[in-house]
């Protein structure tokens, strides 16, 4: 049921998707990390993939340094970066355990990888070398930049902000506001603070600010939750993806629904249509006319039979995006 | 003193708990010297290891995967403490199982539970419990264990009746139980030969001693002075606590009686309660060290008057001027500073939860199994939440995901090497 503003990409991942990322200067490239052990560059304007490089295990995530290099790591534990011109790899370094996150920020030129060796590991792109290693308390499952700031979710529902030009210490040690694991945190593009989703159905949105002030506005809400024959089926919330204009966010869930929600107003602003399967990934571009949509089951519920893995690719208009 | 050649564990020994079944020397060393180097990563995969293997087993003996958890756990943290997780996996590892009667006579249960009444702050409480579940009633290590507890408390009269009900249910093996009942008696013969001895010296000579807390007879015709000599028939009577004459030399009539506890009055020892059966486990009353971090700034001791009201006092008045504030171009740069969660509770890093014992826990699980077997759950979790959670540590998906291609691969890896080395032997 896709409408004219929506299609499918071709040759996508034979796997799960584990991450898709707009680059964050041309709007229509697009990589995709997959279990597969692949990472792909697309051009999503001719719906054409230009590029593909492997690594030795499923990938868990990759991210953009510059519109010609990709970062990408996975269940290998090796760091790799790719040349996207000269179609080149080189292997940046190695964490002890599975890489789980790369993420760059700009504002302070550094990449950052998250691990379940319960490091997060910082790394200089241009030569390209480690530049420092950092112990979290726990496994480390998700991270976003917010300017130089840096959130790191682990295990244990523990939250913990650094500022990245002084790891010296942690900034703020949080607990999720949310009972359930912790599984995306993404920060807002106005960097006042970030939203955190759970595998219980549940989004909480926090600040930044410790002032007392700031804090009571933090608020948590349900979502992803379908009701079938009186019982409530709740379900994890995978993605969230935040429009860097409008401030607001898209969320995707194991459900197979993507909603949009204005955070100020606390409402929803849109739900799409249901997809084929679990929403692993989402992914506004940046200047948020196109959303990118990875429906890939994530095997939430073992090795059953399901839907191919299939990445949309979603003109959103400001009707769907914007504040009212 | 150790003799021969490898003992540098003699250097920490004061921080190696002692194992009941003892230490592997190697172990041993292997654990102090990661901790010295501080190398956990390989602890971590050790330990990432037995978690996926708990997950992923698909056998019929899952209690085999936790009860090597635990014993490597044991050994791989010498000082036990909050490192090892060891609290969190025995508990789990017991409760996991509640519902299993299969595994109620097997000794390696019956020791995880042993194991976790020894961490808990009321074992006998525990110790009741397993007796009502009926698990472990055939083992002599359980019994052993019990009277053991009874005889840390000083109670040797239940630790020998702890030994009777063992062989009056027949367990097993006797002879061991056999063995530690002769030695518990030998243990609390000694214990009264000593008690007598100490009786006997104390009747030999017997001077008049001065009795704390004894009314004196006062001396002199107007005020109540006290005697010098404040023994013997000075001592008018011995209460046990203080009175309030009828005119009051000092302070107020409406003070109230300081009761001063006197412990040969006091009946022996909290009763125990009647053995019957147990729906659920007690709730344990030991509050030491379990009550977590909350906010101390908003305790207030209340003011009391001359009269003994109690009063609260009055906010302090707003100033009446404008504090003045200096105006300076740029807002005072941010330093960096430490935020007490004592002081602001806004981003405490562990919030303050309801006092929880491992004895409610195990209550709790017992009533919500009970409600999942008979009613309707309400919500319904869309994946696989015993996997993620049913370790002593979390999962994520992909982690779930991760060990599931890990053991793939292996299995691969081993398939090629056979054929392999079929195609070379041909």
């Amino acid at each position: 049921m896709t409408g004219s503003n929506e299609y499918k990409l071709n040759q996508g991942p034979d796997d799960s998707i584990s991450a898709v990322k707009f680059s964050p200067s041309a709007t229509q490239f697009l990589l995709v990390s997959s279990w597969d052990g692949t990472v792909r560059l697309f051009d999503v304007g001719s719906n054409t993939m230009r590029m593909k490089y492997q690594h030795s295990a499923p990938v868990l995530d990759c991210a953009f340094y510059d519109p010609t290099h990709s970062w990408s790591g996975g269940l290998d534990a090796q760091l790799k970066t790719h040349d996207l011109n000269t179609d080149q790899d080189t292997i940046v370094g190695t964490h002890d355990a599975p890489i789980r996150c790369v993420e760059y920020c700009p504002e302070v030129n550094v990449m950052v990888t998250g691990s379940w060796d319960r490091s997060v590991r910082l790394w200089d792109p241009r030569t390209p070398c480690n530049a420092g290693t950092f112990t979290q308390p726990e496994k480390v499952y998700t991270l976003s930049v917010a300017g130089d700031r840096l959130i790191v979710g682990t295990a244990g529902r523990r939250v913990l902000v650094w500022d990245l030009r002084n790891m010296g210490y942690v900034l703020q040690r949080r607990e999720s506001s949310l009972k359930y694991q912790t599984r995306c945190i993404r920060a807002f593009p106005n960097k006042q603070g970030y939203a955190l989703s759970s595998i219980e159905g549940r989004v909480a949105v926090e600040y930044l600010d410790p002032s007392l002030e700031i804090q009571k506005k933090k608020y948590a809400f349900k979502c992803h939750r379908l009701k079938e024959e009186g019982i409530e089926q709740v379900y994890p919330v995978n993605a969230i993806s935040f429009h860097s204009i409008h401030n607001t966010f898209a969320t995707g869930g194991s459900d197979g629904f993507v909603n949009i929600w204005d955070p100020f107003n606390k409402k929803r602003l849109c739900q799409f249509h249901r997809y084929p399967t679990s929403i692993a990934s989402l992914a506004f571009n940046n200047d948020g006319t196109m959303l990118a949509i990875a429906a890939s089951y994530m095997h939430e519920r073992g090795d059953i039979n399901h839907p191919e893995n299939t990445i949309f690719i979603r003109q959103v208009t400001d009707a769907e995006t914007k504040p009212k | 003193m150790a003799e021969g050649g490898d003992v540098d564990w003699e250097l920490s020994k004061e921080n190696i708990q002692p194992l009941r079944r003892g230490r592997a020397i190697s172990a041993l060393h292997q654990a102090l010297s990661q901790q010295q180097e501080g190398d956990s990563s390989a602890i971590n995969q050790q330990r990432q290891a037995f978690e996926s293997e708990l997950r992923m087993y698909d056998g019929d003996d899952p209690l085999n995967v936790w009860d090597r958890y635990i014993r490597w756990t044991e050994q791989t943290f010498p000082q036990g403490g909050k490192e090892s997780n060891l609290a969190t996996i025995l508990e789990r590892a017991v409760t996991r199982f509640t519902e299993e009667n299969t595994y109620f006579d097997d000794p390696r249960y019956v020791e995880l539970w042993i194991k976790f009444a020894g961490n808990c702050p009321e074992p006998l409480d525990i110790y009741r419990y397993i007796q009502a579940q009926g698990i472990g009633l055939k083992q002599a290590s359980l019994y052993i264990a019990w009277s053991e507890q009874y005889e840390n408390n000083g109670n040797y009269r239940k630790a020998d009746l702890v030994y009777q009900e063992g062989f009056k249910k027949g367990a097993e093996p006797h002879d061991k139980l056999q063995q530690f009942h002769k030695a518990l008696q030998a243990r609390v013969s000694r214990q009264v030969m000593m008690n007598v001895e100490e009786d006997d010296s104390d009747e030999e000579h017997k001077q008049p001693e001065r009795v704390s807390l004894a009314e004196l007879k006062s001396r002199g015709k107007k005020k109540a002075i006290a005697p010098i000599n404040r023994v013997g028939s000075a001592i008018r009577s011995v209460h046990s606590g203080m009175q309030s004459h009828a005119a009051p030399a000092l302070g107020n009539a409406s003070n109230s009686k300081l009761v001063v506890f006197d412990e040969n009055k006091s009946h022996a020892g909290p009763s125990e309660p009647k053995l019957e059966a147990w729906k659920a486990p007690p709730t344990s009353k030991a509050k030491e060290n379990k009550q977590k971090p909350g906010v101390w700034c908003d305790v207030k001791i209340p003011l009391k008057t001359k009269f003994g009201h109690t009063l609260m006092a009055p906010p302090p008045p707003k100033p009446a001027f404008q504090p003045f504030v200096e105006e300076s171009d740029q807002p005072p740069t941010m330093t960096p500073c430490k935020i007490n969660p004592a002081v602001n509770t806004v981003l405490s890093a562990r919030k303050p939860c309801r006092e929880e014992t491992p004895l409610k826990r195990l209550q709790d699980h017992h009533q919500q199994h009970n409600e999942a077997v008979s009613g309707k759950p309400q919500e319904q979790s869309m994946y696989c939440k015993e996997l993620l959670l049913s370790g002593a540590t979390e999962f994520c998906f992909e982690e779930l995901r991760a060990e599931r291609y890990f053991k793939k691969m292996r299995q691969e890896v081993g398939g090629q090497k056979d054929e392999a080395s079929a195609s070379a032997s041909n």
